[in-house]
């Protein structure tokens, strides 16, 4: 009998700390709670029937406390009290008749499930985010229509189009034209306030709707990248990629015996890979190492100066192709330098990849991880030199050769990124013509040996990101430019999907889709879409808009339409808290500099506390690991006091910070508190 | 909570629908392809129950390298041969369904993977799952030194208490930190 308790006390009590350890890593606050219920619902663990009397009692009052936490299936109850738990469960909620309706409403499920289903979740994480930059741009459409377009519409002025300009097809593809004297650009907008049922002041609305637009995107970027970063960086362990990613991610829905021998096949490789990998790692020799880091030198000299090659190369073009202009003195736009930008976009990377071949990675990620960068490099300079051309000398009027009264610069910027815009888009169809219809036949017809191609996902990513770029810089310059821009995201949904159907094979790697993911979420926000927003905040901060045309004619920056605005609200009684905001706090150093320091201290505590948590954690695994080894052989006397020893230790061995004593004095108040309450059970069993 | 007729009742139907994670016409698909695999006499049963040989047949399952384990687990025969009745069938998609939680996920992929039954993954049931998962025969399987040094690393990454076993806990706690699990312990008819 004694020696029976001896070992349930011991199993209870290490399950116990298993738990407390697991439910402080994941960090879930009440699970304390949902664990203990979970540890006497395991047979294995408990078998006794008094004991589990009192503690599933105890397990209802905990239900009732957080009944939130505790969807867990048991089991071992009996089927009938399981349906009980889910029934109780599935009343509050509000009813599977919105589920339903919420399915139907949703875009392209059918599609998605099908490339789900048969190419996996990294092909399809490229659909998604295909669908999620077409939710922006169709947010954008909306509020800028709204609040822009239809109210200068609606006021019946005519746009003043010069004689002589008619609507010929081939504006689609320049932008120019017709198309230069419509609301398509920031030249058709007028800067009156338009009178009718209310004043509506085209300046502010212009000014506001686009700032609050990028503002809305730039929230929405942070949120899911926080989220996405908590979800797949710092809950899934980077370090342990191993064994069992690969064994659990076993792709149970598919149907067809050819893809589950491919897959036995894949899984094997990456196994063997694995394992080789961990042996290898060690046994480079020194003067093989230094042959590697040569190799990665040279390679990334080497692609930098490939960048650096298509930035000057683009700059010069731009200013060739304006002094064509200007020699022949027509209006006829081309599309040199779109074509140029389009044709280093598709090339480029082809070169990064031979590259990549020849570099020695030790690892798959980092491969990949280096060949995105190198991308990500390529289209952030070719972007940042074609700004600077535009910003420097397209916007100072530095072009001579233009009658002064009808420049419109910033229409000339709109006609440029819609030129952009639209090649781009040929491109890409082109691209997926050539990338994966022609890999087919050569793989399939010509070169067996490289078989069918698959999915490029980094490419293709790559290749949305710079598009939605190219969109939110065109954002001030051409508020129709969101149109484009979801018919072209539109036909390329269905051309990729048709594309990928017909010509490729599923990944042969069971990739970490979900991190890629992350970093392709980061990449969106933090290269590009900072770059975006700081062309557009530049322009409007610095640049002096064009003088003839526009809804800022005539001010020094477009900035200054809030001024002007606040000037006038000084005179309108019942505003001051408006004033006071702007003079107080938009324009007052003071109130950034406090926001900074109250920013950076909050960062910081949660810092240590983060820090205090990873020490707990490798405490408790030791503790766990001890417990396992010797309380199986130490008798039962010596065991109780040894417990509550253990955790007074715990308490006074940690004081790092008053942070990290105040954290471990909580958490250990917690677990001295239901090591007690074991404590008290197992005496009430002796 | 049998039914011999060819049609589900309405409150039945919304009383399956309350208590499993399925949709009105998922659960209408599962009768119509449960209904299919009947043969004859059971269909006039009240509670008809499929044997494991007619359940393999469906294409969902035929190639799955679980799918035996699958029906043992799912099945509430006192046989232990496997069989199931249009519930339990009813608890498989459910519990391979879009909309279930990680937990119950997480806790019918243990009991699959767990060959012996015992309640912990120990060398044995690893092996075995190994095995499923890389080939049956003997040149597509690992070698002997692989195999083992294979073992050692899934316990190393996952055994928390040292004990040469992986138990629930430790399992969940593994699938915790795998995002990619949710979405492929998944099959749809």
């Amino acid at each position: 009998m004694a020696a029976r308790c001896k070992a349930r006390c011991i199993k209870f009590y290490r399950y116990f700390l298993l738990n407390s350890f697991i439910c402080l890593s994941t960090s879930a606050p009440h699970a304390n709670a949902l664990f203990f219920c979970q540890v006497t619902m395991h047979k294995t663990a408990i078998n006794l029937n008094h004991f589990d009397g009192l503690f599933v009692g105890r397990c209802r009052t905990l239900k009732c406390l957080c009944p939130y936490q505790c969807n867990m299936f048991p089991a071992y109850l009996p089927r009938s009290q399981v349906l009980a738990f889910k029934s109780s469960k599935q009343s509050h909620q509000c009813g599977s008749g919105m589920t339903s309706a919420r399915q139907t409403l949703e875009l392209w499920q059918g599609t998605m499930k099908e490339i789900g289903g048969k190419f996996g979740t990294s092909v399809l994480s490229y659909f998604l985010f295909l669908k999620w930059l077409l939710m922006f741009n169709i947010f954008s459409f909306l509020v800028n229509f709204g609040f822009i377009t239809i109210p200068l519409l609606a006021s019946d002025q005519a746009p003043d189009i010069p004689q002589g300009v008619t609507f010929r097809g081939l504006e689609i593809l320049t932008g120019a034209g017709y198309f230069n004297y419509t609301v398509m650009y920031y030249g058709g907008y007028s800067n009156e306030t338009i009178k009718g049922l209310l004043d509506y002041n085209m300046q502010l609305s212009y000014f506001f709707t686009i700032a609050a637009y990028m503002v809305l995107c730039g929230f929405s970027l942070i949120y899911s990248m926080a989220s996405s970063f908590k979800r797949n960086y710092v809950l899934a362990d980077p370090a342990s990629g191993g064994a069992w990613q690969l064994l659990c991610s076993w792709d149970f829905s598919i149907t067809s015996e050819r893809a589950v021998r491919q897959r036995k096949n894949n899984l094997r490789i990456q196994l063997k890979e694995s394992l080789s990998e961990r042996a290898q790692e060690e046994l480079l020799t020194l003067s093989e190492r230094l042959k590697h880091y040569g190799v990665y030198l040279g390679s990334w000299f080497l692609s930098t100066a490939l960048a650096a090659g298509c930035g000057a190369t683009v700059y010069y073009l731009c200013q060739y192709e304006e002094e064509v202009r200007r020699f022949k003195s027509t209006q006829n736009e081309t599309l040199l330098v779109p074509f140029m930008v389009s044709l280093i976009n598709l090339v480029i990377p082809l070169f990064y990849s031979l590259f990549n071949k020849f570099e020695h990675y030790s690892n798959q990620r980092r491969q990949i991880y280096a060949l995105v960068l190198r991308n990500v490099i390529l289209k952030v300079s070719v972007l940042a030199i074609l700004c600077y051309y535009w910003m420097n000398t397209v916007a100072k009027n530095l072009i001579r050769g233009h009658s002064p009264t009808r420049y419109c610069w910033e229409s000339m910027v709109g006609q440029a990124l819609y030129r952009l815009v639209i090649v781009d888009f040929l491109f890409l169809i082109l691209g997926s013509f050539f990338g994966e219809f022609l890999s087919n036949v050569i793989g399939t017809r010509l070169i067996l040996s490289l078989g069918v191609p698959e999915f490029d996902v980094a490419r293709n990513v790559l290749e949305l990101i710079y598009a939605q770029t190219l969109a939110w810089i065109g954002i001030y310059f051409s508020p129709l430019l969101p149109v484009i821009q979801i018919i072209k995201f539109f036909i390329l949904f269905y051309l990729k999907k048709v594309s990928l159907i017909q010509n490729c094979q599923p990944p042969r790697r069971s990739g970490r889709a979900a991190q890629m993911q992350t970093i392709f979420i980061a990449l969106l926000f933090i290269p590009f879409f900072v770059g975006a927003l700081s062309m557009v905040a530049y322009t409007s901060w610095s640049l002096t808009p064009s003088e003839h045309c526009g809804p800022f004619r005539g001010l020094n920056n477009t900035f200054s339409v809030v001024v002007v605005w606040m000037d006038h609200l000084e005179n309108i009684s019942g505003s001051e808290w408006a004033i006071w905001i702007y003079q107080k706090v938009i324009r007052s150093e003071i109130f950034y500099f406090l926001i900074t320091i109250i920013v950076l201290v909050i960062i910081y505590l949660f810092w240590q506390v983060t820090q205090g948590r990873k020490l707990l954690i490798v405490l408790l695994r030791q503790q766990i690991v001890n417990v396992s080894v010797f309380a199986s052989t130490v008798p039962k006397y010596v065991l109780l006091p040894m417990i509550v020893c253990l955790c007074f230790h715990l308490r006074i061995s940690i004081p790092i910070s008053p942070i990290h004593s105040f954290i471990h004095f909580s958490v250990m108040f917690e677990l001295n508190l239901y090591v007690c309450s074991a404590q008290m059970f197992k005496l009430a069993m002796l | 909570m049998g039914t011999t007729a060819s049609q589900l009742g309405k409150d039945l139907l919304s009383e399956y629908q309350e208590l499993t994670f399925l949709t009105k016409q998922e659960i209408l698909l599962a009768h119509k392809r449960f209904t299919e695999l009947l043969s004859k006499e059971d269909k006039a049963l009240p509670n008809p129950r499929i044997p494991m040989q007619s359940i393999l047949t469906l294409p969902e399952l035929k190639s799955n390298p679980f799918r035996k384990r699958i029906c043992h687990v799912f099945s509430t025969s006192d046989m232990k041969d496997g069989s199931l009745t249009f519930e339990d069938f009813l608890d498989l998609l459910s519990a391979f369904s879009d909309s279930a939680t990680l937990e119950i996920k997480s806790h019918y992929a243990f009991r699959i993977f767990d060959f012996d039954d015992d309640g912990t993954l120990d060398v044995g049931d690893l092996e075995k799952l190994v095995n499923c998962l890389t080939g049956e025969t003997d040149d597509t399987r690992l070698t002997p030194d692989e195999m083992r040094q294979l073992i050692n690393n899934i316990l190393e990454e996952s055994d928390i208490d040292k004990d040469g076993t992986v138990n629930l806990s430790e399992f969940q706690h593994v699938i915790s930190r795998s995002p990619d699990f949710v979405s492929s312990f998944k099959i749809v008819l």
